[in-house]
């Protein structure tokens, strides 16, 4: 392998991992507040199709993330009000919403370019650098502000709180369901960066690929910290790449590479017992004045 | 005493009223996006009408679609009875069918005893694929749901390259279609068609109503019966109630919970029966994908009951009739048909919680 061909890999891994970074930091701020996030996959669903349609719409790709930002915020505010405000489970509330995720975009796709399945090509695409997708760099900074953000801060401090012990959290004065809002909404803002370095420039049915699952996987194998998920997703990442770039040098069927991300999650995550915890009360409602 | 009765009857009322305004509102939902896309819900409705309650044709289609709805639900549903949420019956199934299809293809028996070993292999193949999940959720503490989820992907790969490598089937050229080889005859599920046109109701032969309705009924009574009249199904169901009463009350939480795992895996094995082993004749990865997840939409539509997931099951079958009608008749795209079922299983759950909550307090009043 050339030094340019090492470089390349590195930057081309760092895009490809990107769309599960995000997801998995956003989920990090979700399962600290105390709620669990499945309906990432379908958010990611939905915006990667708004950041193709606002767009094309309005001829410019940062007008296309800011809507995809406010389409995964707003489908994880739905994932907020019912499992927050009305106590559904988490689990139920996000499997649900990832059956409605798919419908609307397949709707929307049909209605908007008379297609279903995929939309036509996006000509408006972030700067390149280095030959990827100029965002994906961003994550680097962005992981950084996440985990000050989270540990050095009085609304990342109450944010953890929350996500502890709530009961304590309320007795202090603090807005338990507030927070909790926040931390969902924030990981559906998240998704809308997923988007950004997905494949912005085309939505095709199915291209999550269950991205927003592996990002899920990512978070719990970071142990619920934004620098640890971020680094989760790199190893995820940096597999998909190596299989993308050598597949065809090694000797081995395709198919088994292709799976080898999913075995090393399972691997990985049996081999944490006892090594991690998750946030107390994360999966559960909070039921205001109930001892 | 009468008093009484009169009562519980009031709290099973408030009970059943959650699926069935949940089920109304997003039919309002429904009529509302119909209008926004500028169709008149009158032609929208009798769209569905036609394609789904018109014809005694349609009916046989509704039954036909349920019966693999109905086992993905089944399998969903017995997991959660045990509080285990088994979100990977999709891959359960892939990998079900495959191992159904190969006794069926290298076993050589009359059919009396081929059908039900088919059967057999493709229950063990499922649970064979949720084995693992099990015992990492028991053992390590791994959760079910991003397991089960990894493995769907695993079998899929895994699946792409058995048939079509080792058990490829193909002979040269024949067919584009990735597969294994044909299936023995005596392994084949015929159709029951003949049955219910004698009981007067018109199937047409198209319609594949075949004996994996037969293993549907069975299944469904077996598991009622299992859940609800025997000492095994109240331990999985005081599991699934609360994991630390059942600890106290000296069960095998971990044993019941795997038990549960590996037969939900083994009813979801089932799901493919009807495509496999009645309308293909072979296997192939290209089976119909996604009923997994629809089982998961159906054992919360049907509150994880077997009779509850025959309703929900049929159900479902309409619905996604309804938007093949949608689709053929008016601008209005089949997928909104998903848009709907996310809504009404949001719909259902948030008012459950709102009457459960009307059922407490009123239970406190009462108390008082």
């Amino acid at each position: 392998m050339g030094q340019s061909m090492f470089i390349f890999f590195l930057v081309k891994g760092l895009e490809i991992s990107a769309p599960i970074a995000f997801a998995a930091l956003g989920a990090v701020f979700s399962e600290r507040s105390g709620v669990v996030n499945i309906a990432l996959e379908g958010i990611m669903i939905v915006t990667s199709f708004t950041i193709v349609w606002a767009s094309i719409a309005l001829q410019s790709v940062w007008l296309g993330l800011f809507f995809a930002v406010i389409a995964g915020s707003f489908i994880a505010l739905i994932h907020a009000v019912v499992t927050v405000t009305f106590k559904v489970d988490q689990i139920v509330s996000g499997v649900a919403l990832n059956i409605f995720a798919f419908g609307l975009a397949r709707f929307l796709s049909q209605k908007v370019f008379g297609q279903e399945t995929q939309t036509p090509t996006n000509p408006y695409l972030f700067p390149q650098l280095l030959g990827v997708n100029s965002v994906a760099f961003w994550l680097i900074p962005i992981a950084i502000l996440a985990w000050f953000v989270l540990y050095r801060t009085v609304f990342g401090l109450r944010l953890r709180t929350v996500g502890e012990n709530p009961e304590a959290a309320d007795t202090l004065g603090l807005n338990v369901y507030g927070l909790r809002y926040t931390g969902v909404i924030i990981s559906g803002a998240m998704c809308g960066m997923s988007a950004a370095t997905l494949f912005p420039s085309q939505w095709i049915s199915g291209m999550t690929a269950g991205r927003g699952y592996i990002a899920l996987a990512a978070m719990i194998f970071g142990r619920w910290d934004p620098i640890g998920a971020v680094l989760a997703s790199l190893l995820f990442g940096y597999a998909d790449t190596f299989r993308i770039m050598f597949e065809t040098k090694i000797p081995i069927p395709s198919q088994f590479v292709q799976m080898f991300p999913y075995i090393l999650a399972v691997v990985v995550l049996a081999g944490m017992v006892g090594k991690a915890r998750a946030p107390a009360a994360d999966g559960k409602p909070y039921i205001k004045g109930e001892d | 005493m009468k008093l009484d009765r009169i009562k519980i009857d009031k709290y099973r009322l408030l009970e059943i009223v959650s699926p069935v305004l949940g089920f109304l509102a997003s039919l309002v939902v429904l009529v509302i996006i119909v209008v926004a896309v500028g169709e008149s819900p009158v032609k929208a409705f009798v769209a569905i009408y036609k394609f789904s309650l018109s014809k005694s044709a349609k009916l046989a289609t509704i039954l036909s679609m349920s019966i693999p709805l109905f086992f993905a639900g089944i399998a969903v549903a017995f997991a959660f009875q045990a509080g285990v949420f088994n979100i990977g019956v999709e891959g359960q199934y892939f990998f079900g069918g495959l191992i159904g299809a190969l006794a069926g293809i290298y076993f050589h028996f009359p059919p009396f005893i081929h059908i039900p070993v088919v059967i057999i292999f493709s229950m063990l193949g499922g649970a064979l694929w949720a084995l693992i999940p099990a015992i990492l959720k028991v053992t390590k503490n791994v959760h079910e749901v991003i397991s089960t989820i990894m493995f769907n992907s695993i079998a899929l790969a895994l699946l792409n390259y058995l048939v079509n490598d080792p058990l490829s089937g193909l002979g040269k050229g024949k067919s584009l279609e990735p597969q294994t080889a044909k299936i023995q005859s005596t392994a084949l599920f015929g159709k029951i068609n003949g049955f219910f046109r004698l009981l007067g109701w018109n199937v047409p032969d198209y319609v594949y109503l075949d004996y994996s309705l037969i293993v549907a009924i069975i299944m469904g009574i077996i598991v009622w019966f299992v859940l609800f009249r025997m000492r095994y199904g109240f331990e999985i169901r005081a599991v699934g109630t609360s994991l630390d009463v059942a600890r106290y009350a000296g069960m095998k939480v971990k044993r019941l919970q795997i038990a549960a795992f590996l037969i939900s895996g083994a009813l979801g094995g089932l799901i493919g029966l009807q495509e496999i082993f009645a309308i293909r004749g072979y296997y192939t990865y290209n089976i119909a994908s996604g009923l997994g997840f629809d089982g998961i939409a159906i054992a919360l539509i049907g509150r994880n009951s077997p009779l509850g997931v025959v309703f929900a099951s049929i159900l479902f079958a309409f619905l996604k009739q309804a938007g093949y009608g949608l689709q053929f008749y008016t601008s209005v795209p089949n997928s909104v048909i998903y848009v709907i079922t996310g809504l009404m299983i949001l719909f259902i759950v948030v008012i459950n919680e709102i009457t459960a909550g009307y059922i407490k307090a009123l239970r406190k009043k009462e108390a008082l």
